[in-house]
């Protein structure tokens, strides 16, 4: 394994990876230190460009834009006191009342060396554990391959929004939109409304597209113009002058914490659709737990810095193992991930490791590469990315939607995905508007067709149902289905108890 | 009176309702036991379900006086309206005109719209922008990376 790992590191370091994954992680950072420009919707902008290049050029460029972003974030969240990013809020409690208090530098490295150490020992977790649950994932026959999809469907619709019936309607309405088109078995025409277009199904990525991208563009488009003055408007450069050997020595100093939390983001990283903010609040609420000075939190305390970024760095690594092992996304970002895959012929799932060994390991040694060009950038480049908060959304947005419209259109060359691109760019900012998450949408959208093949096969291979629930590893997974739905339902009601007010939706 | 989670529901119930019927309409196959419709009828009768319930709940939690969802801060609905009917324009006009002409047109607008400029100089910075994207898109895309862009209908362009 150990030799793969370095064939594949060896690999990434020839200029032809190792310039889409710089590129990717510049553009990474440069979108996380944009207050309201997520990592999705940075991905999103650059998978058009990934279209033409070899599959694992295009993987790098993701990887670099995903391990820069969720650092990117941090920027803005310690000097500013704006979160670049979702996954970034917990890094503002402790990183600006650590800047205000006139260490802006020491709030910032610590942040980005956490990052960096907490981006290390994800891609420990993920190098060594995606072989062997691949390995499990391979003795699963169509029961357990459609228990498991259901497991990964009903887990997101109990832990995103604030009600587990919008979780799972809005996964329930993905599943309706993979309906839509031929059937698998025969090829008989269903729900395509007389639409021609529609004969051949709807693709994941212009849904995707149109529902991340318009939902993110339109609530900001929202506050223009009623908004209060910008604080970056008046924003004055810091002195960041530090000593990198003592912000090195304060976090390693801690590795119980620095262990600890990047186990927490890895760990939401594995769990479907739970992105980098849940793992940086959880982060940093376990290090507020653990501390002997929890008062201490949210005047500017470094554990709370390290804790939040340390892990929704390492929660990239959790991520990547579930896309690369069962072929599930873990989040928005390797949503897209799987798509380019797709665009280039490459299923992933159990088999991607044995079947592409090269680019399996090309993508561990893009992750570990990543961590590292991401900290020249920073290094070379901070003061220069805190100029980007001024650039206007009146010249950032339509140059994202046109680059959306590029995206989608280059799928097939058709400008039918187009015109799904903005069909569910309104449903999208609808659901938004009605409450519904768009998460579970999304998940249904990917694993719709995989659910009903699944099924299928396994009522004409055997026409038992109860075999779902007396196959060991199927039974399992449903009863842990229910089990995390039980979970959700009592997690909302104690919380709806606790604050009487609804839960804030995690990100994708 | 139905809340914002009641009317979502009540949408939502409608369409899968109105979707399951056409599910009637297909044909099961003699040969084997499951046709195209029983996977797409499992999915619609749950969504249908769930859509209901949805609406149950909603009008339960307003008869025990739960708050129903508010906004707080103001919202600009017509910007978000006028966004969407610039980007529904550029979409339809797009195998008409062209990409580079298209482009060049919603840029141009979609910025004057978010942002009305003021003087010339907002002006040039409009038209730098949408001339700057349309020409890096076009070549970027056409030229390095082999995708072929919409051509007009009407332009030939």
């Amino acid at each position: 394994m150990y030799e793969l790992l370095l064939a594949g590191i060896e690999n990434i370091l020839h200029t032809k990876h190792l310039l889409p994954l710089f590129v990717g992680t510049l553009v990474g950072v440069v979108g996380g230190a944009l207050p309201g420009i997520t990592n999705t919707m940075t991905v999103i902008m650059v998978l058009p460009f990934t279209f033409g290049l070899e599959p694992l050029q295009g993987l790098s460029a993701m990887i670099g834009v995903y391990i820069g972003g969720e650092s990117g974030g941090l920027i803005t969240s310690c000097l500013l006191g704006i979160p670049g990013k979702p996954s970034s809020i917990a890094t503002m409690f402790d990183g600006f009342p650590m800047s205000q208090k006139g260490e802006p530098g020491r709030a910032l490295w610590l942040g980005i060396w956490a990052s960096f150490f907490g981006g290390l020992l994800g891609g420990v977790f993920l190098v060594g554990t995606t072989g062997p649950l691949a390995s499990i994932a391979l003795k699963f026959g169509p029961w357990e391959y459609f228990s498991l999809f259901v497991f990964a469907l009903s887990m997101v619709a109990g832990l995103t929004g604030d009600s587990i019936t919008k979780g799972l309607l809005s996964g329930a309405i993905g599943l309706v939109v993979t309906v839509m088109g031929n059937d698998p078995v025969f090829g008989a025409p269903r729900l395509t409304l007389g639409i021609r277009f529609l004969e051949g199904g709807i693709s994941f990525l212009p849904v995707l597209i149109g529902v991340f991208a318009f939902a993110q563009i339109m609530s900001d488009v929202e506050k223009m113009r009623v908004a209060r003055a910008d604080p970056a408007a008046s924003f004055v450069a810091p002195k960041l002058v530090v000593s990198h050997a003592k912000v090195i020595w304060e976090i390693l100093s801690r590795p119980f914490l620095l262990v600890w939390t990047s186990f927490i983001g890895v760990l939401i990283g594995v769990l479907p659709a739970i992105g980098g903010s849940a793992a940086n609040v959880m982060a940093y609420d376990q290090a507020k737990k653990l501390s002997r000075h929890p008062e201490r939190f949210g005047t500017g305390t470094p554990e709370g810095i390290i804790a939040s970024e340390a892990a929704n760095n390492s929660n990239i690594g959790g991520s990547l193992v579930t896309i690369m092992a069962f072929g599930i996304p873990g989040d928005a970002v390797t949503a897209v991930m799987l798509g380019a895959m797709t665009i280039h012929g490459i299923q992933p799932g159990p088999l991607f490791i044995l079947q592409e060994p090269t680019l399996a390991y090309g993508i561990f040694g893009a992750y570990l590469v990543g961590h590292v060009l991401m900290l020249a950038i920073l290094f070379v480049g901070v003061r220069w990315f805190l100029l980007i908060v001024t650039v206007p959304k009146s010249i950032l947005f339509p140059v994202i939607l046109v680059l959306c419209v590029v995206g989608a259109y280059a799928l097939n060359n058709t400008i039918g995905n187009v015109y799904i691109l903005l069909l569910f760019g309104v449903i999208g900012y609808l659901m938004v508007k009605g409450g519904l998450p768009l998460a579970p949408l999304i998940l249904g959208v990917i694993l719709g067709d995989q659910i009903e093949i699944n099924l299928l096969r396994s009522i004409m291979t055997d026409a038992n149902p109860w075999l779902f629930l007396t196959r060991p590893i199927s039974g399992g997974l449903l009863a842990a289905s229910v089990a995390s739905m039980a979970f959700a339902v009592w997690q909302h009601r104690r919380h709806q108890r606790k604050s009487g007010v609804a839960q804030e939706a995690a990100d994708f | 009176m139905l809340g914002r989670d009641g009317l979502t529901g009540l949408v939502v119930l409608a369409a899968s309702l109105v979707l399951f019927a056409l599910t009637l309409d297909l044909k099961d196959n003699p040969l084997v036991p499951l046709g195209p419709g029983f996977y797409p009828r499992i999915v619609l009768g749950l969504t249908a379900v769930l859509a209901a319930a949805l609406v149950v709940f909603d009008l339960f939690a307003r008869r025990h006086g739960r708050p129903a969802v508010r906004e707080t801060a103001a919202r600009n609905y017509r910007l978000v309206l006028a966004v969407f009917a610039v980007f529904g324009l550029y979409v339809a006009f797009l195998p008409y005109l062209g990409f580079r002409i298209a482009t060049l047109a919603f840029v141009a607008g979609l910025q004057s719209t978010l942002e009305p400029p003021r003087g010339w100089k907002g002006w040039l910075v409009v038209a730098v922008t949408a001339i700057a994207t349309t020409a890096v898109a076009y070549l970027v895309f056409e030229r390095y990376l082999l995708v072929l862009l919409p051509r007009g209908r009407w332009t030939d362009f």
